[in-house]
């Protein structure tokens, strides 16, 4: 065991592993939290918290990790390389293994540039930081945990026990290149992996196939990432305005047919909708599962963190396993 | 070359307004070559601020002048000379930002304004056009690379790109902005190297860059032999 | 700042200059005249070519030869525009003749009236001196004024010239023959310290043939003087002349215009051979007169001592290997043409009286003569023209005339021979093909000869003038050589605008751009761009027209214009009369609006559109050409993007954008200008000041 951490557990026992994800209010609102925590308790082996996504500051991701950790959820906390240089990195990563956050998303972050979108203005003026990239990232928290050194090379006596992870965009641009980003990402250090959402299975599948040709799905645990979708135009947009995600021309369809059924009735093409991306997602979960080398999924409900009990007890992946569970208790807590 | 765009009218006449004799000085080189401060853009702006000065009833004189580059000693002393010859209140220099700084250093008691904002060290991709493709980090490693840097041209810096965000070659930052790291790995595939980007690019030290302190190259055999001349 | 150097570099000159044989600054005089400046122009032709008038008739134009142009399309008109120049400029010049009171004490004796003595006359009573020229005919103008027919050269535009050299205060005698009414010796007892032999070749040559002598074989220059006298020379009908030169096609046309109705030219040289000017000898053609190449005279067959015909001989070749004249005959091949009349011009010969009682040799039928310093075997005695030289034209005549003053004026001041070397002027070199294919194609405007059928019918003009409108056609063709961009190496930052913009691909950069004169079509596209201000025009320098701009609009004491006040920029190259062109300050305060010339208003910079404002104009008006009519490839793209920075820069500067309008001509500059100057006011008035 290199973190002891549920999702570790989870995983190492063979089962398909369920990561959710939560996000964190843009205020300093722990009920927000605690209300989300509550009602996605026990329907994941881990619940990610983002860190400023999008570049929208939010509250912090290990903030917010503890107060989930204090309702029982294990956390996986996430690191972006936008925000802070390898410094705070690693004074961040001792302070949450200091807390007992056992989980660590590596990623590099969207440019500052996407907070001031929609309604938002963010903070497309600031200075980022990206003093290193999310590869290295890897391999500093790889350094801290199996060789128990700083980046810098000082030493640390009390190693954090990390399970790290990483992400992955399996049909990024340009696609034959995703594998071998992959294949590195593992090398630098990464124990699980969670991917952009998948909508093409099909494309997906393919790509799982050239990675396990590599040997690299026996390396590391990968999550397929299931994005739930709620509405025709988010398909959409997801589709086009999203890096890495395209969604075939079937889904669109029965989203729009689910929309045209409702005629004028608002309301009804909106619950039609909600009802098809429900169906959507489960959908997805289940073909997902099917592919061999996929070790899990990771579950997106954006703000609509109330409806992934219903979709995952439809995939049929409730209740979850209780591995170890003495282990879970939260430290500090 | 260092590429910069003038500075809005609005922000230049600001600057210069409350003085009655004011120079307008240009540079030479990069700035002539990017169209934003050469002797034609000198020109141009000191008949666009006495157009405007004129509207507005004030009697300003305007010289013009333009060396062959502000960040040269010899070339700077001209205009030093040509300011306290004519009693010149105020420069605004049409120079990168280097330019600006050389010529206030020797212009010491007059006030020299930045006409331009320096933006990057680019090349001319076409008549017009001119893209950022150096980060002057200090110490480069367009070998890893291809010859295509990630420093400057990835928005992140990534040395161990791509990130997810591309699509269709493009940043996603703008669709404007090509991903470095698809130029990259294309680059390389062509040059039959692509397997070089399995491996790994450790963190890197930012020292050697404007993060570890402003820097300094020095010749020494260039070193001016009698040390009473050298000028720091 | 200073105005990127232009002169000094350019070594070479217009071919068209380096052709004449009194290097005429043929390109500027085009230039003036699309500048409108006719009397200017005039002043320049004048000045090195007093037969001005005449040339802009008959002067062969070694101009047009060399003309580069012709890689084009064809020359510029130059001789057409050069007799537009004196006919737009007659009372200019009838008010610019001005007697010149003698300053020195020498007197100079001119022998002979032709155009090399009486340039010779004008240039030393320009100088001062008191000249007389004697001539032996009673009417002066040496072969100009008897030779040739006046369909060719009207005798009154003969006089203009003349006239004008008269009214310096040169004292002509005609009728009076040195040599025989009065000797060199008499000249020098009243006080002549030089003499110029001009006497030219007067006189036909003869041929040594049987029957030469009968009635009815004329020579040509005494023919050529009984028409010159308004007689009539009796030809019977059917008229055979001998001889392949300008004067043998000019006897054959006259003759024809006497009625004879068959008329033929028979000449020792095949057609490619013959001296005459090829359009000479195709307008005789068209005239009906047979042209028959390489015979040789035999033998005159006469009857009671009346020409009935004439025995022909094949000539095999006239010029041996080294190119000397020597005819070679095959005796074995004759032909025989009836006719009633022969008249023979085979070439002239100098008619030497003059030298009587002198120390003037002779060598051959010539005199003897230094061709450097022009001095004969006697000092003090100079000669010049076809006396010494043998035929030639009558421009070079004039060369020489100036020659001879010169040579004239250093030994009264020194008692020396001045040397005058030949010299040649450095021509531009040929036009690369790649270029001349990209200049834009424009037929030359030839006023069309009268047809040949009317033409025999009398000695009227053959050919007419331009009109204005054509006049400045044709002078838009011209390519403006040597005038063309010159780079300030030390401002040019080598950035390669220019070799990007320039439409005709010359620019071209090493360490620093250059614009090879050869190739460069003097568009000012390059100039208008240059971010360092490093690329200046010797056609149209900026600061130069920024000084026609303070001059127009200097308020000073005139009364304030008229608001609002406009500046507007006009194609120079639409106008079809002048009347637009020259714009005095009066005509500003008038009517608000002050006119500058453009040569292509492509060639205005941003800052050129900025000016005006500086200066107080309330608008810019920029008049292009009509819409594909600009001579210069991209021109009008990349005008409108420079109007489009510049309107740009008065928004930000707060005055507005719309203070600049750019308008493209319709139907005529004269039909339409004047309604743009009208929109843009009133868009004005409603902007406010």
């Amino acid at each position: 065991m290199k973190s002891g951490s549920n999702l570790e557990r989870v995983l190492a026992a063979g089962h398909f592993a369920v990561t959710v994800e939560l996000g964190p209010p843009m205020d300093c609102d722990a009920m927000v939290v605690l209300e989300k925590a509550k009602m996605l308790k026990g329907v994941a082996d881990a619940y990610n918290i983002t860190d400023n996504q999008t570049a929208v500051v939010r509250m912090s991701s290990i903030a917010a990790a503890l107060l989930i950790a204090r309702e029982g959820l294990e956390p996986v906390m996430q690191m972006t390389c936008r925000d802070r240089n390898r410094l705070a990195i690693q004074s961040d990563i001792l302070g949450g293994a200091a807390l007992g956050i056992r989980n660590c998303l590596c990623i590099a972050g969207d440019h500052q540039s996407f907070g001031a979108a929609g309604k938002l203005k963010g903070h497309p003026g600031a200075k980022n930081v990206y003093d290193i990239d999310s590869i290295q990232l890897l391999t500093v928290l790889k350094g801290m945990r199996d060789e128990g050194k700083q980046q810098g090379g000082d030493p640390i006596a009390v190693r954090p026990a990390l399970f790290i992870g990483a992400a992955w965009t399996p049909m990024g641009d340009p696609m034959e290149f995703r594998p071998i980003r992959l294949k590195k990402k593992v090398e630098a250090g990464a124990d699980f992996i969670q991917t952009q959402g998948v909508y093409d299975v099909e494309q997906f599948q393919n790509q799982m196939r050239i990675v396990r040709d590599i040997g690299l799905h026996e390396k590391t645990a990968i999550l397929a990432g299931i994005i739930v979708p709620k509405s025709l135009g988010m398909l959409k947009y997801m589709h086009n305005a999203v890096a890495g995600v395209s969604v075939p021309d079937a889904l669109m369809k029965r989203m729009s047919q689910a929309k045209a059924a409702a005629g004028d009735d608002k309301k009804q093409a909106k619950l039609n909708q909600e009802e098809e991306g429900i169906n959507i997602a489960v959908e997805l979960i289940e073909q997902v599962r099917a592919i061999p080398g996929v070790k899990g999924v990771h579950v997106q409900a954006i703000e609509w963190e109330h409806k992934v009990p219903e979709i995952l007890k439809r995939a049929d992946l409730l209740p979850r396993p209780m591995v170890g569970a003495a282990e879970t208790a939260a430290q500090g807590g | 070359m260092i590429v910069g765009e003038r500075k809005p009218f609005r922000e230049l006449k600001g600057f210069i307004e409350d003085y009655r004799k004011v120079m307008i000085v240009g540079c030479g080189t990069c700035a002539t070559v990017c169209f934003a401060g050469g002797e034609s853009e000198v020109r141009v702006v000191a008949s666009a601020l006495r157009i405007a000065f004129l509207r507005e009833g004030k009697e300003r004189e305007i010289i013009e002048d333009c060396v062959t580059r502000q960040c040269e000693p010899e070339f700077v002393e001209t205009v030093v000379q040509k300011v306290n010859d004519q009693n010149v209140e105020a420069v605004l220099s049409l120079a990168c930002g280097v330019g600006v700084n050389f010529v206030a250093g020797k212009l010491d008691d007059v006030p020299v304004f930045p006409g331009i904002n320096t933006k990057f060290f680019g090349a001319t991709v076409e008549p017009g056009v001119w893209v950022e493709m150096c980060a002057g980090c200090g110490n480069c490693i367009l070998h890893l690379t291809g010859g295509i840097c990630p420093v400057a041209r990835c928005s992140k810096s990534i040395l161990n790109g791509p990130c997810g965000g591309s699509s269709d070659g493009k940043c996603e930052v703008s669709p404007e902005v090509d991903c470095a790291w698809t130029l990259i790995i294309q680059r390389m595939k062509k040059l039959g190297t692509l397997d070089h980007l399995s491996q790994i690019i450790e963190p890197r030290d930012w020292s050697t860059s404007r993060h570890g302190g402003p820097r300094r190259v020095v010749h020494e055999e260039l070193k001016s032999v009698d040390a009473a001349n050298q000028q720091g | 700042m200073a105005e990127a150097s232009v002169t000094e570099n350019v070594v070479a000159a217009a071919p068209c200059t380096a052709a004449c044989p009194v290097q005429t600054d043929t390109r500027q005089y085009v230039e003036f005249i699309t500048q409108g400046k006719y009397e200017e122009a005039l002043e320049l032709l004048l000045d090195a070519n007093p037969f001005s008038s005449v040339c802009g008739r008959i002067c062969h134009h070694p101009c047009e030869q060399q003309c580069r142009r012709s890689k084009v399309d064809a020359p510029v008109g130059l001789r057409q525009l050069k007799r537009f120049v004196v006919e737009s400029t007659r009372e200019y010049r009838l008010s610019r003749r001005k007697p010149i009171a003698p300053t020195r004490k020498e007197r100079i004796a001119v022998i002979g009236s032709g155009p090399g003595g009486l340039t010779a006359a004008h240039d030393l009573a320009r100088l001062g001196f008191k000249v007389v020229v004697y001539e032996k005919w009673h009417t002066p103008g040496g072969m100009l004024g008897t030779a040739i027919p006046r369909y060719r050269l009207p005798y009154e535009v003969l006089e203009e010239d003349i006239d004008d050299i008269l009214s310096l205060g040169v004292e002509l005698r005609t009728g009076c023959e040195i040599g025989r009414d009065l000797r060199i010796e008499d000249l020098r007892r009243e006080g002549c310290k030089a003499i110029l032999i001009a006497t030219g070749l007067s006189e036909s040559r003869t041929l040594g043939v049987p029957g030469i002598d009968s009635t009815g074989v004329l020579l040509a220059i005494p023919f050529l003087r009984t028409v010159r006298l308004g007689e009539n020379p009796l030809l019977g009908d059917r008229v055979v002349v001998i001889g392949g030169g300008n004067v043998a096609i000019d006897v054959a046309r006259c003759a024809r215009r006497f009625g004879v109705e068959k008329v033929s030219l028979v000449s020792l040289e095949s057609r490619q051979e013959m001296p005459a000017w090829e359009w000479e000898i195709e307008e005789a053609i068209q005239e009906g007169i047979e042209v028959q190449n390489s015979w040789g005279p035999r033998t005159v067959f006469a009857e009671n001592g009346t020409v009935r015909g004439i025995e022909l001989k094949r000539c095999t070749s006239v010029f041996d290997e080294a190119g000397r004249f020597s005819p070679r005959f095959d005796e074995g091949d004759v032909l025989t043409l009836l006719s009633d009349t022969i008249i023979i011009a085979i070439g002239q010969r100098s008619d030497l009286t003059c030298i009587e009682g002198s120390a003037v040799k002779v060598a051959g039928d010539r005199l003897e003569y230094d061709p450097e310093t022009l001095a004969t075997t006697e000092t003090g005695i100079f000669a010049c023209g076809e006396v010494v030289t043998g035929p030639g034209a009558a421009v070079e005549a004039v060369r020489e005339g100036h020659r001879a003053a010169k040579a004239m004026l250093h030994y009264l001041d020194t008692g020396e021979f001045l040397r005058q070397p030949p010299s040649e002027l450095l021509a531009l070199g040929e036009m690369p093909l790649e270029t001349a294919e990209k200049v834009r194609r424009r037929a030359p405007v030839i006023p069309e000869l009268i047809s040949p059928e009317r033409r025999v019918r009398d000695f009227s003009e053959i050919e007419r003038g331009f009109t204005e409108a054509e006049a400045l056609a044709e002078a838009k063709r011209c390519l403006a050589c040597t005038t063309g961009a010159l780079v300030d190496e030390a401002k040019c930052a080598a950035c390669l605008t220019c070799v990007r913009i320039c439409p005709f691909g010359v620019a071209t950069v090493e360490r620093t751009a250059a614009m090879p004169q050869e190739q460069c079509l003097a568009c000012g596209l390059c100039a208008a761009e240059c971010p360092a201000a490093a690329i200046a025009l010797k056609r149209f320098g900026t600061n130069q027209m920024r000084r026609e701009l303070e001059g127009l609009l200097a308020t000073g004491d005139e009364p304030k214009h008229l608001r609002p006040l406009i500046v507007s920029y006009c194609c120079l190259f639409e106008v079809t009369s002048r009347r637009l062109v020259r714009a005095e300050p009066s005509d500003v305060a008038r009517t608000g609006v002050a006119r500058v010339m453009v040569p292509c208003v492509a060639r205005l910079s941003v800052l050129d559109m900025l000016t005006p404002f500086e200066l107080g104009a309330d608008g810019v008006v920029i008049i292009s050409c009509m819409e594909g009519d600009c001579l210069y490839p991209t021109a009008e793209e990349r005008l409108s993007s420079r109007v489009r920075k510049a309107k740009s820069i008065l928004d930000e500067i707060g005055l507005g954008g719309e203070r600049i309008d750019h308008w493209k001509t319709e139907t005529s500059a004269e039909v339409s200008w004047s309604a743009f100057w009208e929109i843009s006011k009133r868009k004005l008035r409603t902007l406010g000041g």
